[in-house]
């Protein structure tokens, strides 16, 4: 299949039994409340773990991808945000009523359920139907793929932001680790409907967390070959779109305020437009939307 | 500094420790929020405001912690942010998050201060807080303002009446204006309500800018959803003032990548904000509508006028869409709004409150024609066209689009100026006719009248009462002589002699045969297959193909005039002798040259009609029978299947061919009764040395499968076998079988013929 990526070839089969990242042992002594709990232990060496001279590095935008069917597209651009070098939290979602997968033909599609199925679970049904069909057209390849990054699709008008997502982090999703508060920065589209949804669903939720989100649209065709090549641009607008992000962290109080200049003056919301137009440049032929809209 | 450094690691360690906490527990909330708000409080280092700033938004957002925990948390919370805000707090993050804490907090205050009048100090510092990011926002730095724009929104939600949706029970009713109690101690009602109606105006102000700020504005449109949802005193207001707002309009040339960005957003979340509140009112059931007025939105009435402008505004906003981000390259810039107070957006509002009016030309003196009633347009070439010559698809594709943008206002216009027309010609046509018919009485010299002969009522003489007069105008008064002309009575048409009625009998019956013609080719195989499925089930004549009038004729034929005709035989005998050809004679006729014309496709027919036949002849026997009585008259009933069924079989037989034995058995076997005669006809068959097999096949067909017939034929067979060699070697075989005494010595063996038997017909027909 075109969108493998071995880079995630761990040699596990089944997520959900990963343990979860060992726990380095507890470095000091904190107050008497975090003593107990393994999820602080683990919490505590995710924010101190990588650098701990540096600790605003550790900051960096939250991430949600979204497709129609939570399998393909949103999935590989999930995969190349939680493997990045900058390894982003990211949570992903799909906006369909049901998991579609191709099936023997454009009438018979594998239809599952959302939240209940998990990839694991589709793949190895889809092995026993028909291996050679479902190998051939990439479906078990991306089963594959999908099963060692999380336990199964989530359907996006189910989500409820805010909610902590503990449990991800402890069956081992890839790019949980900074996503336990349910909530994210930025949300990636797929598609112009999904898009459209996302907008509309996120009107429907309320905005009761009054916290803003940028809500961006890339358009991708929904095959292997093209959902490789919107992952990568993903990617490429993530970074640039952190790296203003955490400029803007860096410049603090009114000192550091004055002393930027030009688009290092801009804060990261007002950035967002410029970096979506330089980026669309960059990717003419996957067309962008953006708007911002509230959690 | 390292030192210190190194310690604000621990610290936020620590305190990304306790959130952990807190995310997989909610209970742990308040302790752990009191425990970080000395920690993380005004006078603190950046890196703890920051985390503190984002935790405090965190958990007042958090769908886990329960709004009573919230409320109790809140009045301390507020507290500090207002230290913090008051500092001046310069981080944007900072300032961001505790405006979006601001946010949360407003309506858990509200509440609090609803159900505790007596706590001032927590509503003053809160209005402290709200007053402080009111005034500062429009210098915030921008993600602060963003926030700020959605403190707004929700202290207009909160200050805005609401629906209550359980009055008994305050605690589940939303927090809005409508909780608060009329005497409250803090909360003056018309204050809160006026203040909130200023601050949406600042809030929808952004729409009137003359360069939009897409991040505000998008921010702005993706919170109103919640408002005209639920506050329905505001809602009109809000869906007006962004049907006014052209986001390419408020662009400033030139037009950079990132102002296309941006007005393609905001063009989007545009059409989003309105689909999506067009889709909240079109999907809500209309039952909702009679229960509760208050919870009914105005929109969920579709024919609401801002339905309809609504979807104007998205075509047209696609429209725009196209012209200025695809090709503003090729285009002049737009030109700037204009600055002199008179702003498109306003106008625009002007021009939709008052609805153009109609202009009604007046009707034509003189009589009116409908075509003159019906037309409101005064220009002549629309007048004159003649719509019939469009093809009706194209008529259907303007007609519909053209329907569906029809102005209401407008339409109602129309349709009373139609109905003023109408009533006033009707009125004066009244008038007219009551004064003529007046003048017609008064002169009482003749009845005619010349001047509407058509509306006269029949009934009404020339000694017609005054009160007859009345009721006739009360008449005309009810049915306007533009749409009736009066009761009319068809004359009573001469009575038809016999001759005439048989003529007029036969021509129907002639049509029949006709319908038979037209229909002949038509049944498909599927239908026979179902007809035959149907069988017994079925009624004769229900399915209106052929068969269906090959019944209707042969009942004509024979069941219909049964009792008229048996009436006259039963009262004059000589009728039999000298009996005019009936109806029914000539459908037999008729059918028996039509079933002949092409005897081998019609025999089904003619079996058809013969089991009719036969079966009308036991019916009239049985009810000659029982008719009789006492008189010793032998019931004298004329039999038409004998007659007939042998004038078929006489028809066709000459025509038979050698490979007919499938028509010749089929008849054979499917008429009701087989008869010496019939047997005799087919014997005759063998005379021809080519059809003797014929005779042969066809009668050990009915030795074989019709035992009421077999003596019959045995006979016959035997005279057949010794009256032709040729159907010796046939013939015997089927004789050595069924009766082999009749071989050895044949011509002794012929005996006398025996009586006919009566069987019952092989094939129903109901």
């Amino acid at each position: 299949m075109a969108a493998y990526d071995p880079r995630v070839n761990t040699g596990t089969t089944t997520p959900q039994n990963l343990p979860p990242p060992p726990p380095p042992p507890p470095e000091s002594t904190l107050s008497e409340m975090t003593s107990t709990t393994e999820a602080v232990d683990t919490a505590t060496a995710v924010a101190t773990g990588d650098n701990p001279d540096t600790p605003a590095d550790s900051w960096k935008l939250k991430f949600c991808t979204v497709c129609a069917s939570n399998n393909n597209r949103s999935m590989e651009a999930h995969l190349r945000l939680s493997t990045a070098p900058t390894a982003f939290p990211v949570i992903s979602f799909g906006t369909g009523s049901l998991v579609r997968l191709p099936g023997p033909s454009i009438t018979q599609p594998n239809v599952y359920s959302f939240n209940t199925t998990s990839y694991n679970q589709m793949y190895e049904e889809l092995e026993e139907k028909d291996p050679r069909l479902y190998r051939n057209n990439g479906i078990l390849n991306m089963l594959d793929r999908n099963r060692n990054l999380k336990w199964g699709p989530e359907r996006f008008q189910d989500w409820v932001p805010g909610l902590p997502r503990l449990d991800h982090i402890s069956k081992g999703d890839k790019g949980a680790l900074g996503t336990e508060g349910g909530v994210v920065d930025v949300i990636i589209t797929c598609e112009e409907r999904c898009w459209d949804a996302v907008v509309d669903d996120l009107m429907n939720k309320g905005n009761t967390l009054n916290r803003p989100v940028h809500v961006f649209n890339v358009d991708i065709k929904d095959n292997h070959e093209e959902a490789l090549v919107g992952g990568n641009a993903i990617l490429d607008l993530a970074n640039r779109l952190n790296e203003s992000a955490m400029k803007q962290r860096k410049v603090h109080g009114a000192a550091g305020w004055e002393n930027g200049s030009g688009a290092a003056r801009l804060s990261f919301d007002e950035s967002v437009p410029e970096i979506l137009a330089e980026w669309q440049e960059k990717h003419p032929n996957l067309p962008a939307l953006w708007t911002l809209a509230w959690l | 500094m390292a030192q210190s450094t190194d310690h604000v690691v621990d610290q936020v360690a620590q305190l990304n420790a306790a959130r952990s906490l807190v995310l997989g527990d909610a209970a742990l909330y308040p302790q752990i929020v009191n425990g970080i708000l000395p920690i993380v409080g005004a006078n603190a280092r950046l890196e703890l405001r920051r985390w503190g700033a984002d935790f405090l938004a965190e958990t007042f957002a958090s769908p886990m912690l329960a709004t009573v925990q919230k409320q109790e948390l809140a009045p301390t919370v507020l507290q500090s942010i207002q230290e913090t805000l008051a500092l001046p707090e310069t981080d944007t993050a900072v300032l961001s998050s505790l405006v979006q804490t601001s946010a949360s907090l407003y309506p858990l205050i509200f509440r609090h201060i609803v159900n505790h009048p007596e706590d001032s100090k927590t509503w003053e510092t809160m209005n402290a807080v709200k007053q402080e990011i009111l005034r500062k926002m429009d210098s915030f730095p921008c993600p602060a303002k963003i926030c700020s724009v959605k403190f707004l929104q929700r202290v207009v939600q909160v200050q805005t009446p609401g629906l209550i949706a359980d009055p008994r029970r305050p605690d589940q009713n939303e927090t809005s204006l409508a909780v608060v109690p009329r005497n409250h101690a803090l909360l003056a009602i018309p204050l809160l309500e006026a203040e909130a109606s200023g601050l949406l105006d600042r809030l929808l102000g952004v729409f009137q800018e003359e360069t939009s700020d897409p991040l505000v504005v998008n921010a702005t449109l993706n919170c109103l959803a919640p408002l005209i949802r639920t506050r329905q005193s505001i809602a009109n207001k809000i869906i007006q003032t962004i049907l006014d707002f052209f986001p390419a309009k408020h662009v400033r040339p030139p037009f950079t990548p990132t102002v296309r960005v941006g007005v393609k957003s905001m063009e989007r979340t545009a059409r989003a904000l309105l689909f999506n509140v067009m889709k909240k009112y079109n999907k809500s059931p209309a039952t909702i509508r009679g229960l509760d007025q208050r919870l009914t939105n105005p929109f969920r009435n579709p024919s609401n006028p801002l339905m309809g402008k609504m979807q104007a505004y998205i075509e047209r906003l696609m429209q725009s869409r196209l012209e200025v981000t695809e090709d503003a390259s090729r285009k002049r810039g737009l030109p700037v709004e204009p600055t002199d107070g008179l702003d498109n957006a306003k106008r625009a509002r002007l021009d939709a409150m008052t609805p153009p009016l109609l202009k009604i030309p007046p009707l034509p003196p003189g009589p009116t024609s409908y075509d003159q009633l019906f037309t409101l347009t005064q220009d002549i070439g629309l007048s004159s066209f003649d719509v019939k010559q469009l093809p009706p698809d194209l008529v259907v594709k303007i007609a519909v689009p053209l329907l569906a943008q029809v102005n209401p206002s407008m339409l109602t216009q129309a349709v009373d100026a139609i109905r003023n027309r109408y009533e006033t010609i009707t009125k004066e046509q009244n008038l007219k006719r009551q004064q003529l018919y007046q003048a017609a009485t008064a002169a009482a010299a003749d009845e005619d009248d010349d001047y509407e002969p058509d509306y006269e009522p029949l009934d009404v003489g020339a000694d017609a009462s005054e009160e007859a007069i009345a009721l006739a105008a009360e008449d005309a008064e009810l049915e306007p002589d533009l749409v009736s002309l009066g009761p009319f009575v068809l004359p009573q048409p001469p009575p038809l002699t016999e001759e005439e009625a048989g003529d007029v009998g036969r021509s129907a019956v002639s049509r029949v045969f006709g319908m038979i013609d037209a229909v002949e080719t038509t049944p498909s195989p599927a239908q026979s297959k179902t007809q035959q499925q149907l069988s017994f089930a079925r009624l004769a004549g229900s399915t209106f193909d052929r068969d269906a009038w090959v019944i209707l004729l042969t009942r004509l034929a024979t069941r219909a005039p049964a009792g008229l005709e048996g009436g006259d035989k039963s009262k004059g005998e000589l009728a039999t002798g000298k009996r005019q050809p009936t109806i029914s004679d000539s459908i037999r006729e008729t059918l028996y040259r039509y079933i002949l014309e092409d005897f081998r496709a019609r025999l089904k027919i003619g079996i058809t009609w013969l089991n009719e036949e036969w079966y009308n002849d036991r019916v009239r026997m049985k009810a000659a029978n029982s008719d009789r009585g006492d008189e010793d008259e032998e019931p004298t009933v004329a039999l038409f299947y004998d007659t007939w069924v042998l004038r078929l079989l006489d028809g066709f037989l000459p025509y038979l061919d050698s490979r007919d034995i499938k028509v010749l058995v089929r008849f054979l076997s499917e008429i009701p009764e087989v008869t010496i005669a019939i047997t005799q006809r087919v014997a005759s068959l063998a005379k021809d040395p080519e059809r003797v097999n014929l005779t042969v096949q066809a009668l050990m067909y009915l030795i074989m499968f019709r035992p009421p017939a077999r003596e019959m034929c045995l006979n016959t067979l035997e005279d057949v076998y010794q009256t032709y060699e040729e159907s010796r070697p046939a013939a015997g075989k089927v004789l050595a079988r069924w009766r082999p005494q009749a071989l050895p010595a044949p011509t002794e063996t012929a005996p006398a013929a025996p009586q006919a038997e009566v069987q019952a017909p092989p094939t129903a027909s109901t």
